[in-house]
């Protein structure tokens, strides 16, 4: 097997959670989700990088930033195809199960940023964090899909294209910004670690949320579904007058 | 009065901008934000609309909205209630997203615009959409239908709309059927159990229907039935989506038409399963049209009016427009070009400026282009920036070289003056190409808009030609300005219009008059003196999953990703420089790393 590439050698954090990884990807039915999941990832990471194409004044970077969302497009096709072929040779459907989706999902990081009002620095700084973490995590994938060779195949080309995304981002980023780019690749960083924080805690607010409102409905609500549903069997089908003079206020909410 | 109309929060969102009794401006979010059906609040389309209207917020009389959010709310929280326990999962999904932002919207639009709350107001949803319907169409007096999936309580209601001499604007809805019986949701649950997106997709279900047989019109009948009154209802026990929202058909639903399609397999019409899935189709289309027929017929009886306006997103339906053309009695329908949510966002505003100011009737431009428009010395100057080869031609030149472009069987891409408002391209935003081959709808299926192969192409005609070559009834033309109807091509010239005659020998054609996009017009009639048919494949710019194109930049970068030959807007025509890409600091860094 050829060595890694320096840039597709996992950060410390994603080899530690490689014991995880396995168990995830071992399973059809989850490595099924997880493609159709990191299809969608791509697909919309795509659309970004392909606004920011649409929306920068530089020439180059608007060429370079196209090449790269055709590749993103590509990657979510690859991950879509593969998906329908597991589910094709399982005959049995995917069970979704256990997804760890609670979190939003992190994509290329993108997912809060307002591509059209960045800035050329910002965006690549953004990049070129986003396929580095995406080209380590992948690293991963791909050494733990020994059961899977086409599978893994499709992790290789992504992380050879990953390389040429951090590559290119870097570069100009240096072109574009030759003083500061590593100040913009710290606030890239930090932006990053807050977003996580934010994604985090948001999806820890929203279980929380789900747990409270559950109890309230098994405790609360008994007495008034029994009349919610008392008055549903009253309710006539058909038609129902709009009785005159029912739309005359616009002031209302209900 | 300035009036600014909002439709957000469920799907594809809009805003829409009233001055002096006239829109100024109609644009959807997703075109603006570029993610396809949007439904954020739309603020750059507000933005957009302000802009073009050279206004300042503060100079705005009232924002409407375009549905009630607390009734909305109330008709949520009592169908989980109805649903008590089964409801247990969509209960806390349902609270948070309500309660979250979309129960607020009074303070919302007024912190995000600044303006006061006593200026923000309501419509219902179902008054919004036959405001549009009725509001934008040139007639005096109609009977107004409205079917969707579902407002706040409402999903199917008939009524009429008069305009006085006076000046006076009256609409007034008789009655209407209520959540969960809703003919927008029985469609929209075939629509999930052939694999496809709901409130995206049901137009596929459309052109699936033309490749199979209602076979199955008595089982779809089992989940419809009509009422004593003239109404139908739901058999809700082969429905969930009522009750949860992971899906819309129940087991039983399953049981009666066998496994649903898996979304990511291709339908292959060549096995008994992919004609199943087409049977399934025809006969789901078979029984809405039934059902709205019957219902239009009684509503002719009832008003004697000759003249039927069509809101909401079953509108879009074109196979059932005709159908409702031909057999509900009335002689015109009018069907505006966004009949759906993101069209409410017009009526609303109309609505509250005729209606609850009380301002004088006015006739309306009759046309869709209510958009930004294309500016083509934006797209001149990124073109040249890449190499690529530019020309700027005048008008006549242009025209005429467009259609030797077209009628060499070159594919355009093709912008010009304001955007579209509504789901069709109808000429400003559009792919052209010549309608003649099954060749040529392959391979604009294949390298362009990459999409299934049942799904049809539509041509654009000159009005004066439109009746040489595709059977337009009395009152069809109307419905063909917008691409709302669905007619069949002449069988003599079926053979010259391969690419846009559907399975089933019908087409959804627009039926173009000069004074609605004149540039076109005389596009067409240029090609007409070329070829002997003055026929395009009339096709919306964007490529699958992304909102049609909007400003010139949009429409470069979808012209580099796909294998459009040509692009023009304004007067700039552009052509691919050859292998442009390979020279790119791209290809070479590729290489290196490679």
């Amino acid at each position: 097997m050829d060595l890694p590439r320096p840039h597709e050698r996992p950060t410390a954090f994603d080899r530690m959670l490689t014991p995880v990884h396995r168990w995830i990807w071992s399973d059809t039915d989850r490595r099924v989700q997880k493609l159709l999941r990191f299809g969608e990832t791509e697909t919309d990471g795509g659309r970004d990088i392909l606004r920011a194409a649409e929306v920068t004044s530089d020439p180059l970077l608007r060429r370079l930033y196209l090449e790269h969302a055709i590749d993103e497009f590509r990657h979510g096709v690859l991950f879509r195809h593969r998906a329908a072929e597991l589910l094709r040779a399982s005959q049995t459907g995917s069970n979704t199960g256990f997804q760890g989706d609670w979190l939003a999902p992190g994509g290329h990081g993108l997912d809060d940023l307002q591509v059209d009002g960045e800035s050329d620095q910002n965006m690549l700084a953004f990049l070129h964090l986003s396929e580095k973490a995406a080209a380590s995590r992948f690293s991963v994938y791909r050494d733990v899909m020994q059961h899977d060779l086409p599978t893994r195949a499709i992790f290789e080309e992504i992380l050879h294209d990953e390389t040429f995304h951090m590559n290119y981002t870097l570069t100009q980023l240096a072109r574009v910004e030759p003083r500061l780019h590593k100040r913009h690749l710290w606030r890239a960083r930090l932006s990053r670690l807050w977003k996580s924080y934010l994604r985090l805690a948001t999806g820890i607010a929203a279980v929380l949320g789900s747990i409270l409102l559950t109890i309230q409905y098994f405790v609360l609500l008994p007495p008034f579904a029994w009349l919610a549903k008392r008055a549903a069997r009253r309710e006539h089908f058909g038609w129902t007058k709009v009785a005159p003079g029912r739309n005359d206020s616009l002031d209302r909410q209900y | 009065m300035n009036i600014l109309g909002i439709s957000a929060h469920y799907h594809d969102s809009a805003a829409a901008l009233i001055a002096d009794g006239v829109p100024v401006c109609a644009v959807q979010e997703e075109r603006l934000s570029r993610h396809k059906g949007d439904a954020g609040f739309p603020l750059l389309a507000i933005e957009t609309c302000l802009q073009q209207a050279g206004i300042e917020r503060e100079a705005l009389d009232a924002v409407v909205f375009y549905e009630r959010p607390m009734l909305k709310f109330d008709r949520v929280l009592t169908c989980t209630l109805r649903a008590f326990p089964e409801s247990w999962r969509t209960f806390p999904k349902a609270m948070k997203n309500l309660l979250g932002e979309k129960a607020w919207m009074r303070g919302i639009i007024s912190s995000h615009l600044g303006v006061p709350a006593r200026k923000v107001l309501f419509t219902e949803h179902h008054q919004s959409h036959a405001a549009t319907a009725f509001l934008t169409a040139p007639t005096r007096r109609a009977a107004i239908m409205t079917a969707d999936a579902v407002g706040e309580w409402a999903t199917f209601s008939v009524g009429e709309g008069e305009r006085g001499s006076n000046g006076t604007t009256k609409i007034r809805r008789f009655r209407e059927i209520r959540f969960p019986h809703s003919l927008g949701m029985l469609y929209s649950t075939f629509t999930a159990y052939l694999g496809f997106k709901v409130n995206e997709d049901e137009y596929k279900v459309m052109g699936l229907a033309g490749y199979g047989q209602p076979t199955l019109v008595e089982q779809v009948r089992k989940l419809i039935r009509r009422t004593p009154d003239g109404a139908f209802a739901l058999d809700l026990d082969y429905f969930e989506f009522h009750t949860t929202a992971e899906r819309s058909y129940s087991l039983r639903f399953v049981e009666l038409f066998g496994p649903p399609r898996n979304p990511y397999e291709p339908i292959d019409l060549d096995t008994a399963e992919g004609q199943r899935f087409a049977d399934c189709a025809a006969s789901v289309q078979r029984v809405l049209e039934d059902t709205l027929v019957d219902l239009a017929q009684t509503l002719h009886q009832e008003t004697g009016l000759t003249d039927l306006c069509l809101g909401g997103g079953v509108a879009l339906n074109g196979v059932a427009n005709v159908r409702l053309l031909a057999e509900s009695g009335f002689e015109r329908i009018f069907v505006p070009p966004a009949p759906g949510d993101a069209g409410c966002a017009i009526g609303a505003a109309l609505y509250c400026d005729r209606i609850h100011f009380g301002n004088p009737d006015r006739d309306l431009p009759d046309h869709p282009f209510w958009g930004p428009s294309v500016d083509g010395s934006e797209l001149a100057r990124i073109a040249q920036e890449d190499g690529h080869h530019i020309e700027k031609l005048s008008e006549n030149v242009l025209i005429d070289q467009i259609a030797g472009d077209l009628a060499a069987g070159r594919i355009v891409g093709w912008m010009e003056g304001a955007l579209e408002f509504g789901p069709r391209a109808l000429g400003h935003r559009s792919i052209l190409t010549a309608p003649h081959t099954t060749k040529m709808r392959d391979r604009l299926n294949r390298e362009i808009k990459y999409r299934e192969p049942f799904r049809p192409f539509a041509p654009v005609v000159p009005v004066e030609a439109a009746e040489r070559y595709f059977d337009i009834p009395p009152g069809g033309t109307r419905l063909a300005r917008f691409m709302s109807g669905v007619f069949p091509v002449r069988p003599e010239w079926k053979p010259q219009l391969q690419a846009i005659t559907h399975v089933d020998g019908t087409a959804r054609v627009q039926v173009l008059e000069p004074g609605m996009a004149p540039r076109l017009h005389a596009l067409l009639e240029a090609y007409g003196r070329r070829t002997g048919i003055p026929v395009l494949l009339n096709t919306s710019f964007n490529l699958a999953g992304e909102p049609i194109v909007n400003r010139a930049v949009e429409g470069y970068s979808t012209f580099l990703r796909s294998k459009i030959d040509i692009l023009v807007a304004g007067g700039t025509r552009v052509t691919k420089r050859t292998s442009a890409m390979d020279k790119t600091e791209a290809g070479r860094m590729k290489e290196e790393v490679a």
